[in-house]
Parts: structure tokens; C-alpha cells; sequence
């Protein structure tokens, strides 16, 4: 994203919540942030749950954004504003909560010849996914599919389309919408379906060394347990051993004691940030979710014992399938309802599958 | 794809059914597009590419810095001891594997274990150079309440910490210093063993010290069974303690899990330092003040050793002299407070108040001046090191009196003291007055002008002073400036520090390993001392420091015929 791109992007940002520009200047802009933006990026939750608990007018947060990191606005309070900046990703992360699920009616214009006859709108499911290949290594797929409520179909690239559409938010006069023929689970078994195939073309080489990976590992893993197994068969004793050639205070207490239970995980509620805007005391949070101090009478150095080989071993085997073992992500960025006169292009595969890399959006970001 | 496991995301479809029963709310079409438009700018297009450098537009890695970075995430798989030489910066390559996986989504709970006095530097350094929101641990809940906590391993490993370290699965566990870790029977090395964790780095100048079995140790940590079991490794590998055989094979196999960076690699490039001597001529009250002084140090220094009565320990005499030659208000601290410790009527209380009054006597400042003069010369930002604080006091008040700004800077000062102070130096004023070279993290690269004011007789000190502005980022050649009073010991000590031994163009492993060689129970410190108060005239001191000069230059060049292959197979 270059940096004009940032700005474009938060200019519109802004725009959507109808904020007030203070000043805009080639260099920055100063902003009185709206309340929905302050809340998702204005790291004040405890001043939010004030303001609403006590039910008083709110002082909106006014905030300097720079562009430039070398032209930053004398004698004002400005962050430089840049992809990785945290409050680049906070403004990302309010687009995402504030622009998840939409409805929206294609509007032909102008209704030629003056013609009255109703005209049929076909029900669309857009579905922005983000399809993640994982190993020790990631890369997305980002898949952009229109599934056919009324006549069931799937088609790609389908919110590139959209973006050539005129689209209201509201039904206009002399439309009116088909029937869906099929539920939204059946349009995402179709999604499913659809991504599955996406996935048989992709090129399956990065998993087959993953694997390779994971299994050399473990052969080497296994080599030198068995190895020490041999050797050392009993390794305890000889340990003992040879700690008492060490110095007292780096001796490893030896105890045979089993490791102390830990406490049972308490199911959380809510999150600790959900838990702040809604003014609740941290302490408090703290409690009721099992994060507690331990007393000091509990704390025990001498209960804690080395892993047996068997468990060191199990535990490296856990870490090397964690860290190799390949699998598949799919998280839904956003989507909705949309209902179009025009049919899309039926593409049956992603636009440049392999290479896509211009985003649909048009824009280079 | 066949067999691998996917998950699919539906968490969307009951909110979205809700909405379609309701019709409504629904989103903007503006927003709606922003968050697309955001997640492709995140989304990771590549498997083999760095993703993290576009998001961090102020960072500019060094090559060798981003090449590290890279073969770790490709090659290593994210598993690495990261080795390079001081001041190649582990940390800026640590910091990008790191950001790097945090970017791609692979890595969120982090965890870095340094020594406790690294804590708030690491976590500084990742917030600013990374805009990674790292916290210092200090209270229990810590563990599970932030994603990347900054830990000394000392706290980590007690309960009731340890308990919650070792309950916790780690995306990626970094360790500073690691060659702490050396030996497996201490408790930090079994500690760190039991730390489930998916990516780790060890951090680490030196990863082999004294023994090949610490290079095993550090491996088995990382990668368990790499090198085999410690017989199979002793007897495919090791020769002797420090020798190692089937050096090539070995060598391949050390690649795999460790990066050592060095400074003779080319491609790095250091500005050079530019060393002089600046010759200061006192004035006869002066040196009758600092013979004087001398003279009393020395009777007393071995009525002292000789048990002989009332004679001062020998800490403060040493001090004594060397604070005489770095300015008389600091001698005249030391001489007062020796005063107050001394009965009525005493001899030597009498000497003192002599050596007093010849202080009141004397109303030049010849090593002031010269330094005024330097200054002004420079017409620069300038860093004055001295080792006492009554020097530091008085020069600034006669740099402030010869138009200078200057700001005091201590190791006693707290760590928002030392930003600040900092950042006055960069912005206001001209001159930083130092009385230590430590505060690690603090950057003045800036500037490129030392002045030692006097000379600390500890290497190792003179090394930590110039390497706050000769490191990586520093632009320009380094300007060291030594001021050298004529017919005094600092001059022979000069003399010997940077005529001899070639101190300033060592760097800090080099020096520490010649120090521990030439004097198993001596620092070189305690040497001069015994040279400087046991010679009986300046001829004799100046043969004896000749001398050890000799020796250790000598022990230098032994030490480069004898670099032993396992030395050089950890520096591939």
C-alpha cells in the first residue's frame, strides 16, 4: 500500500462515518473522530463506558494523521499513519466489523421506453473468502464467489462484478425479487464444494514437502530417543549423579513428586476487552476468569520435575506436527445478499488462478 | 487437496440469517468494500517472500540482516541460533523473523526471555523498530493476558510463574544471550527444554566459549537429536575440548541450525575510527598538585601493604591517583573525605590539608581549556567521558561558562532520565557529559565525536565507550579523542592502551579473550595497578608497562595461528 493509497483509504474511511474534517492538508489531515470510529480506534474503552454508564455528552477525540514520515506537522500531536502502524490496523479491523454483511438491489437506469412492466431481480450469494494454505509456511487465496439463490450455480470473481454494477441499498420501484430456491447452508455446501475444486488445480507441492519435512524430523527424532533410550537406560540415577558436581544453586530439585495439577481452565465468558468496555473492575475479571495469584504458601519450587525422556519425546513430536503439518483455512472475510438483473460472467475458475494478485476491488493497493 | 485437513469458517451464518429474517442492519457498500480492500493488502501472496518489510516503512535493514531473516523462514523453518558477531544487530534480525510470521498469522503468542536488565530495552526496541506491542512481564496474569511478553528468565523459570510458561503453547519462543544456556544440568537449561514451543531463536555472540559440547547443548535445545546423541557426537566430531574433527561434515551440519554473521564477511560495512592523541602540558601548579599527590598515594599505599598504622585501604588511594589526573575537583572529593577519616593533629592530616591548599593554589584549568578548544574545533556534537562524577559537575559549569551547552548523563539516572537527557543531546544541546558507556540501548549515533577525558585503566570500559557511537548506523567515521597530560601515568597508560595493544581497533570478544589468557587471577586492571604503585620511578613503570605490552602482543598473535577448526566451523 503506498502511502497516497493510505490516505485515499482513510479518507474514505472517514467519509463513510460522515466525520468531520478539521483540516486537511497535503501532508496530514486532523479529524474529530465520530463515535463509532473513537470506540473501534480511539483505545478508550474505560472513557466509552463512562460516557454511556453516566450518560453524559461525549468529547470527541480529535487526532493528526501524517503521511509522510519525514513531514510530520510541527507544534501538533500527529502519528504517522503507514500499512503497519497499529492504528493503520485497528482502522482495518473497524472496516471489517462495520462492513460484514450487505443487501443490496441492482438498479437499472433510466427504464427505457418509458416501459412500467416489472422487472425480476435473481437472488446472489456473495461470499468474500480467504482461503489459507498453512504449514511452517502460509500463503491466501483470496476467492470471490456469487452463488445463485434461485437458480443454483456458482460463479467466481463474482464481487469484481459487482463493483461495475449500479447497486441501492434499497428495492427499486418496478423490481421485484425472485423466490430463493435454495437455503444459505445449501449455498455454502456449494461454496464448499466449490473451493475444494480451487484447491485440487492449486499446486499441492508445498504440502508434499511439508510432509517430507515432518517425517525426516521424526525419523530423526525417533533415531536419537531411541539411541539415549539405549544408552542412558537409566538416566535418572545417572543424573543424580552428576549433579553433585554442580553448584548448589543451579541444581535441579529432583523430586519425584508429580507435577501439581493446573488449575482447571474456567470457560471465558466474554473477553477481557469486552469485559473493560462494559466498566467492569480488571481485578474483578481477573477473578472470575481463573487468572489468579497464586498465595504464597502454594508456591512450591520443589514440585516441579524434569519430563521423562517418553515425555520429552511426545512433547517434540507435538511441537514438530504443530509446526509442519499441513493444513487448510477458510475464513470469511465478508458477504450478503444481492439481487441482480444482470448475470454475471459465469467464470468457472478465479480469474488468473495461480498469479492473482490484482485485487477485485480495482484498486492497487 | 487430498488429506489435508481443512476447516471452514461458518461462524457467518447464523448473523447473516438473523439479518435476512430482520432485513437489517446491514452494511455499507463503502465499508463493505474498505475491509476487502483491506484484507488483500494483508493477504500473503507468497510462500517464499518477506511480507514484513512493507510494513515496517521506517526500518532499513542491513543485506546481511534481511538474508538472515530470510533463510531462517525457508531454510531453518523458523528454528534457529542466530550467532552473528556484537553489533551486527540479532536483535533487527530477530525482530523481522519475528514480525514476519506475526504478519502471516503463524505466530501469536510470543514469548522473549532476556536477562532481567534487557527486559524493558527488548520490549522499547520491538514496540518502535517493529510496531509489535511487546509488554514487560511483572504481574502473574501477564502470561495469559498478552500475546507477547518480555520476561527475564529468572522470574519466568520460579513458580508461580514457571507454571504458567509451561502451560502455555508458544508460537514462538526467542531467547537473548543464549549462551547462558550452555550447560544442561542448570536449571535454566532444563527449564527452557520444557517450553512447548513452534519457532525458536537463540540469540547468541558466542556460541561456543570453551567447549564443543556448549554448541551441542544449545543445538539439542533447538532441534533435539540433531547432532545425535552426545556419545555419537563426541566420537563423530570431537577431538579434543576445543578440537573438532570431520570439520567439513560438521560444518554442514551446524549450517542447518545456526547463522553467525561477522564483520570480516565484507558487505558490512563500519566507518573507521579516526584516533588521536591530544597532548596537554599543565601548568607548574598543576603538576606540583599531581607530583604531590603521587608522591602521598604511593607512602601511603605501602605503609598500607606494609601494616604500618592509620593507612587508607587501598581502593581509595588507587581512586586518589586517578582522579588527580582527571581533575582536582575530584581529587579534592577524595582528599576531603580523607581528611575527615584522619585524627587531629596527624601527620598525614597535615599532608592532606597540604595537598588541599595546593588545590586552593591553583586557578588554571589546563585540561578544561584544551577541551573548550576541542569543541570548538569540532563545531559538532561532541560526547565528553569521564569517570567521576565531581569532574563531570565541573566541566559542565565550565563549558556553560564558555557558551556550551552540555547535558549530565549517569548511569544512576532512571531509564526516562536517560531518553530524555538523549534527546536533549540530539536536539539541543552540543555536548553529553558521560560517566559510564553502559546504558545499553541507548543510541547515539548521531554523533561521532569521543572525547575521553581521562582514561578508565579497564579496557573493556574504553571499549564500551566507543562502541555507543561506533556501531551499526553510524554514518560517519568515529572521531576518538584522548586527552593525554604530559608526565602523568595517564600518559603512559595511553601509551600502552593504544600504542601497544592496538585497543582501538579490537573488538570486545578479541579484548575479553587476551584479558582472561594473559592473567588467570589478575584483570589487567589489578596488573597496572601493582606496576603503577610498586615502580619506583616513572623509567621503571614505563619499561614494566612496555613489557606487558610485549606480552600481550604476543598472546594476540599466538591466538591467530591457533583458531581451531571448531572455532572456525561454528564461523562458517
Amino acid at each position: 500500500m503506498q502511502q497516497e493509497q493510505v490516505r485515499q483509504f482513510v479518507e474514505r474511511y472517514l467519509a463513510s462515518f460522515s466525520a468531520h474534517i478539521v483540516e486537511s492538508h497535503p501532508d496530514y489531515l486532523t479529524v474529530k473522530l465520530p463515535v463509532e470510529v473513537d470506540k473501534d480506534i480511539g483505545n478508550r474503552p474505560f472513557y466509552w463506558s463512562w460516557v454511556e454508564k453516566m450518560n453524559i455528552a461525549y468529547q470527541p477525540l480529535v487526532m493528526t494523521f501524517a503521511f509522510h514520515p519525514d513531514r510530520i506537522p510541527e507544534g501538533k500531536r500527529a502519528e504517522y499513519l503507514h500499512l503497519g502502524a497499529a492504528r493503520m490496523q485497528q482502522i482495518f479491523a473497524s472496516t471489517q466489523k462495520h462492513g460484514r454483511f450487505l443487501c443490496m438491489y441492482e438498479q437499472k437506469g433510466g427504464l427505457l421506453g418509458g416501459t412500467r412492466r416489472s422487472t425480476p431481480l435473481v437472488p446472489w450469494l456473495g461470499l468474500n473468502l480467504k482461503v489459507s494454505l498453512l504449514c511452517d509456511k502460509k500463503r491466501d487465496i483470496l476467492l470471490y464467489l456469487g452463488i445463485n439463490l434461485h437458480n443454483p450455480q456458482v460463479v467466481h470473481d463474482f464481487t469484481s462484478f459487482l463493483f461495475s454494477l449500479p447497486l441501492t441499498p434499497t428495492i427499486p420501484d418496478y423490481f421485484y425479487t425472485l423466490d430463493r430456491r435454495i437455503t444459505v447452508p445449501q449455498a455454502l455446501s456449494m461454496a464448499e464444494k466449490t473451493v475444494a475444486d480451487v484447491l485440487e488445480l492449486e499446486d499441492q507441492t508445498w504440502a508434499m514437502e511439508a510432509k517430507a519435512r515432518l517425517q525426516e524430523e521424526l525419523e530423526i527424532l525417533s533415531a536419537y530417543y531411541e539411541e539415549l533410550a539405549r544408552r542412558e537406560p537409566e538416566s535418572a540415577e545417572k543424573e543424580e549423579d552428576e549433579q553433585e558436581v554442580e553448584e548448589n544453586v543451579e541444581i535441579i530439585p529432583e523430586v519425584e513428586a508429580p507435577a501439581a495439577p493446573t488449575p482447571p481452565p474456567v470457560e471465558q465468558v466474554q473477553t477481557f476487552d469486552e469485559y473493560r468496555a462494559s466498566g467492569g473492575r480488571i481485578l474483578d475479571f481477573l477473578r472470575a476468569n481463573g487468572i489468579h495469584e497464586t498465595p504464597k504458601e502454594e508456591v512450591n519450587q520443589k514440585e516441579w520435575r524434569k519430563s521423562t525422556p517418553d515425555e520429552e519425546r511426545q512433547r517434540r513430536m507435538d511441537e514438530l506436527t504443530w509446526q509442519y503439518e499441513p493444513r487448510i483455512e477458510v475464513q470469511f472475510i465478508n458477504g450478503g445478499l444481492f439481487y441482480l438483473s444482470t448475470t454475471p460472467p459465469s467464470n468457472s475458475t478465479p480469474k488468473g488462478r495461480n498469479t492473482s494478485k490484482s485485487p477485485v476491488s480495482g484498486r492497487i493497493l | 487437496m487430498p488429506n489435508i485437513p481443512l476447516t471452514f469458517d461458518t461462524s457467518w451464518l447464523d448473523p447473516l440469517a438473523e439479518r435476512m429474517q430482520e432485513d437489517g442492519p446491514w452494511d455499507k457498500w463503502e465499508l463493505f468494500k474498505l475491509a476487502l480492500e483491506a484484507e488483500e493488502a494483508m493477504a500473503v501472496r507468497e510462500f517464499d517472500q518477506l511480507q514484513s518489510l512493507k510494513y515496517l516503512p521506517l526500518l532499513s535493514p542491513f543485506p546481511h540482516q534481511l538474508q538472515t531473516a530470510e533463510k531462517v523462514l525457508l531454510e531453518m523453518r523458523g528454528r534457529a541460533i542466530l550467532a552473528d558477531e556484537v553489533g551486527l544487530g540479532k536483535t533487527i534480525e530477530a525482530g523481522l523473523i519475528m514480525k514476519e510470521y506475526m504478519v502471516r498469522g503463524l505466530a501469536k503468542k510470543i514469548l522473549v526471555l532476556v536477562p532481567a536488565s534487557l527486559v524493558i530495552q527488548w520490549t522499547k526496541e520491538l514496540y518502535q523498530k517493529f510496531g509489535i506491542a511487546a509488554v514487560a512481564q511483572k504481574k502473574e496474569y501477564m502470561w495469559r493476558q498478552h500475546d507477547v511478553v518480555v520476561a527475564s528468565i529468572d522470574t519466568a523459570k520460579r513458580d508461580p510463574h514457571r507454571r504458567h510458561v509451561l502451560d502455555i503453547d508458544y508460537d514462538m519462543l526467542i531467547i537473548d544471550e543464549a549462551h547462558k544456556l550452555k550447560n544442561k544440568r542448570t536449571r535454566n537449561y532444563q527449564f527452557v527444554k520444557e517450553i512447548r514451543k513452534k519457532y525458536c531463536l537463540l540469540l547468541t555472540a558466542t556460541p561456543i566459549q570453551n567447549e564443543m559440547d556448549e554448541l551441542y547443548n544449545l543445538i539439542n535445545l533447538l532441534k533435539p537429536g540433531h547432532l545425535g546423541h552426545n556419545a555419537t557426537f563426541s566420537s563423530n566430531y570431537v577431538e579434543g575440548k576445543r578440537q573438532s574433527k570431520n570439520s567439513e561434515k560438521l560444518r554442514e551440519e551446524i549450517e542447518k541450525v545456526m547463522i553467525r554473521n561477522k564483520r570480516s564477511d565484507g558487505g558490512i560495512q563500519f566507518t573507521s575510527r579516526r584516533v588521536q592523541s591530544v597532548p596537554i602540558q599543565l601548568s607548574a601548579e598543576e603538576m606540583a598538585l599531581y607530583d604531590g599527590v603521587t608522591r602521598f598515594v604511593r607512602e601511603q599505599y605501602h605503609t598500607g601493604i606494609t601494616g604500618g598504622a592509620g593507612g587508607f585501604n587501598s581502593l581509595s588511594l588507587i581512586t586518589l591517583q586517578r582522579e588527580v589526573c582527571s581533575s582536582k575537583e575530584a581529587a579534592f572529593m577524595t582528599l576531603y573525605n580523607m581528611h575527615q577519616r584522619t585524627a587531629e593533629n596527624s601527620v598525614m592530616r597535615e599532608q592532606i590539608m597540604e595537598l588541599v591548599e595546593m588545590i586552593k593554589q591553583i586557578d588554571t584549568h589546563s585540561k578544561a581549556a584544551k577541551t573548550v578548544e576541542l569543541i570548538q574545533d569540532i563545531n559538532d556534537k561532541v560526547i565528553i567521558f569521564t569517570e567521576y562524577r565531581a569532574t563531570q559537575n565541573y566541566l559542565q559549569k565550565y563549558l556553560h561558562d564558555h557558551g556550551i551547552t552540555s547535558v549530565p548523563f549517569r548511569g544512576g539516572f532512571k531509564r526516562s532520565k536517560k531518553d530524555w537527557m538523549t534527546d536533549l543531546f540530539q536536539n539541543r544541546a552540543q555536548v553529553l557529559i558521560a560517566t559510564e558507556a553502559g546504558g545499553e540501548g541507548i543510541n547515539l549515533q548521531f554523533c561521532n565525536q569521543v572525547i575521553n577525558y581521562d582514561m578508565p585503566w579497564n579496557p573493556m570500559r574504553v571499549e564500551q565507550r566507543i562502541g555507543r557511537v561506533h556501531r551499526l548506523g553510524q554514518k560517519r567515521d568515529v572521531h576518538i579523542h584522548n586527552l593525554s597530560t604530559v608526565g602523568t601515568i595517564e600518559e603512559h597508560i595511553l601509551n600502552l592502551l593504544y600504542e601497544k595493544i592496538d585497543l582501538f581497533e579490537m573488538v570486545i570478544g578479541e579484548l575479553d579473550d587476551i584479558v582472561e589468557r594473559l592473567s588467570l587471577n589478575h584483570s589487567l586492571e589489578e596488573n597496572l595497578i601493582q606496576i603503577i604503585m610498586d615502580s619506583r620511578s616513572s623509567r621503571e613503570m614505563a619499561l614494566k608497562l612496555d613489557n606487558m605490552g610485549h606480552a600481550i602482543r604476543a598472546i594476540r598473535q599466538t591466538q591467530a595461528r591457533t583458531s581451531s577448526p571448531l572455532s572456525e566451523a561454528a564461523d562458517q
